[in-house]
């Protein structure tokens, strides 16, 4: 089955979504943070990154345009809360994270949702990708 | 070089006092010869009529002895203004002996007043009788004439000085006037510039100039009031968008799992169980919390937006009343006025139809009587600059114009100012959730629209919402002819 890699800061969302996607057949490997998720991609390889895009030291942005340079056909979906969130430079006003998430899809993701999703949604993406 | 600066007042008089010292020794110098003229000539004219009187009395008695001709001469010196009487008869020098000015041998006649000066008018005069001619020598007494005339060139000093003093009186006044108006407003300006612009101006002066700047000035003053309270409101806005759209962002963080784990739950349990009812509870009460942070983003305009498609806008203003009347309780008036083929806007047609759902939904709120009702009318317009300039969003154009009335209760200044912040509600707390207007407001900004809103208390709130038009280039069609 597919081998699955997530790369989310925030533990409850890593943990819940690896329970739906091992539900669902997956095999799932988490990494709490870009360095860590980039590191168990070398090693053990992946079928599929799902990747949180607001992360502290790489972001979710970063991680695609580095996942692309090594493995141009890895299937990317980029997720991230709707809303705003302070820039990580320190400029003024907020940056939305739909911003974010464009700059992720230009970057080369192939997929993008906003939280909070439903599992069906996350389930369909993640099917249409592994098969495209 | 620096310009030199001087006040208005300083110039002022500096131009009049310059105009003054031209014109007044000029003025003076003017009226003296004339004045100096008209006594010389009555002098003049004085002096030969005495003259002639004496000359014309002496040729009666050119044949008497000289001693009585002496005698008529001193009786001349006698009258007063004569100082010099001699004659010349056959040779012989008849002179009178109160004669004080000057003898026969320098005598030298006068043309003019004051060529002497001894202050002596010489005139000489033939005597001629039947057989006989003498001629006739008089010294008239310029003194008095000459002492007149400096008596009046005092009184001309005297009025060009109380004239002068008038001047200058009339000066102060003047620039006092003018320049008072001037320095307040000044005065007023600066308080402006420096930010203090909440006093109204006004000015009691009479004169036009100051009257028009001073209301220029509080036209400008009540623009720049009006413009500082819109900026100041859609800062306000914009930050409470920044901050719900924080919170959401975290909100929408703990939501995730929440939303996964319940589902998760659910599948655990067999269909039917207790636990498995409340955790479906539990499911649609995340759903609704999902909605809420979806309209709060709406209104930051923070949602992962569906493009904007170009479309006709009557048939989706139109499905969205239907969806309203559906809504409505069946007694509530809705009088609905939309003309057709209006034309064409770029929109999110869902955000459109919530946009009007939201509208009627508040004007339903607000209705207390039972004859009220509600209104929704949709038009095309075209905004000249002058509306433009009286709104923040609307430039000069073609627009759509929605307008949702109500003839509710209507709202006060307080929640006019506040009626677009999230979560601000006039409705008991759990009745409404403050997002309605909110949603409004972040679906005009994100179509380049603009809101607007009438209310009185007591007698209702009309919304207007603006909408560019997309107008299609007309000579596109020709040229395709």
């Amino acid at each position: 089955m597919a081998n699955i890699l997530i790369i989310d800061d925030e533990k409850d969302i890593r943990v819940v979504l690896k329970e739906v996607l091992r539900r669902a057949g997956y095999d799932v490997t988490l990494a709490a943070n870009g360095r860590d998720g980039l590191e168990k991609l070398a090693a053990d390889g992946a079928d599929m990154v799902i990747t949180d895009v607001i992360m502290p030291g790489i972001d979710g942005v970063a991680m695609v345009q580095q996942i692309r340079e090594t493995y141009p056909d890895m299937p990317i979906i980029v997720i991230s809360g709707g809303g705003n969130v302070a820039p990580m430079e320190y400029e003024p006003g907020a940056i939305s994270t739909s911003a974010y998430l464009a700059s992720a899809t230009i970057a080369g993701a192939n997929r993008t949702l906003t939280k909070p999703f439903e599992r069906q949604e996350l389930l369909d993406a993640v099917r249409a990708q592994l098969d495209a | 070089m620096a310009k030199r600066l001087t006040t208005l007042s300083s110039r002022l008089v500096l131009i009049v006092l310059l105009i003054h010292a031209v014109l007044l020794p000029a003025l003076f110098v003017a009226l003296s010869a004339v004045v100096k003229q008209n006594m010389a000539d009555s002098f003049v004219d004085y002096a030969r009529v005495q003259g002639r009187l004496l000359a014309d009395g002496l040729e009666l008695e050119l044949d008497k002895p000289q001693s009585v001709l002496v005698a008529h001469l001193d009786s001349a010196i006698l009258g007063g203004r004569i100082v010099h009487a001699s004659m010349q008869h056959s040779d012989i020098e008849i002179t009178s002996s109160l004669t004080t000015q000057s003898d026969l041998a320098t005598f030298n006649e006068d043309f003019e007043f004051g060529e002497h000066d001894d202050q002596t008018y010489y005139l000489s005069l033939p005597v001629v009788s039947a057989n006989d001619t003498a001629l006739l020598y008089l010294g008239f007494d310029e003194s008095l004439t000459q002492d007149n005339f400096e008596d009046v060139q005092r009184s001309i000093i005297l009025i060009i000085v109380a004239y002068l003093l008038i001047v200058i009186v009339a000066m102060i006044y003047l620039s006092a006037t003018m320049t008072q108006p001037l320095n307040w407003l000044q005065r007023a300006s600066r308080a402006i510039a420096s930010g203090d612009y909440h006093k109204k101006l006004e000015t009691d002066s009479r004169l036009l100039e100051i009257h028009d700047l001073t209301l220029d000035l509080e036209r400008m003053r009540s623009n720049l009031v009006k413009v500082n309270a819109r900026l100041r409101h859609a800062q306000r806005l914009e930050s409470l968008g920044t901050l719900a759209g924080g919170v959401a962002h975290e909100f929408n963080n703990v939501l995730q799992p929440l939303l996964l784990y319940t589902e998760l739950a659910l599948e655990d349990l067999p269909d039917g169980s207790p636990i498995a009812s409340n955790m479906e509870r539990v499911l649609e009460l995340a759903n609704r919390a999902k909605g809420l942070s979806k309209q709060i983003l709406t209104f930051g305009r923070l949602g992962d937006d569906v493009e904007l498609t170009v479309m006709p806008v009557t048939p989706v203003v139109e499905e969205a009343v239907t969806m309203i009347r559906a809504l409505l309780p069946a007694n509530v008036d809705l009088r609905v006025d939309i003309d057709s083929g209006i034309g064409d806007v770029r929109c999110d047609p869902a955000q459109i139809q919530q946009l009007v759902v939201n509208l009627c939904n508040n004007a339903f709120q607000a209705l207390v009587t039972s004859d009220a009702h509600i209104g929704v009318s949709l038009m095309s317009t075209t905004v000249d600059s002058k509306q433009a300039a009286q709104h923040h969003n609307l430039h000069a154009g073609e627009y759509v114009v929605l307008d949702v009335t109500d003839t509710g209760r209507g709202m006060d200044a307080e929640t006019v100012e506040r009626v677009y912040e999230p979560f601000f509600t006039t409705q008991e707390v759990g009745e409404g959730t403050g997002l309605g207007l909110s949603v409004v407001h972040g679906i005009v900004r994100r179509h380049d629209g603009e809101i607007s809103l009438n209310s009185k208390l007591g007698e209702g709130t009309s919304f207007r919402v603006y909408l560019p038009r997309v107008v299609v280039a007309g000579n596109n069609e020709h040229e395709q002819r």
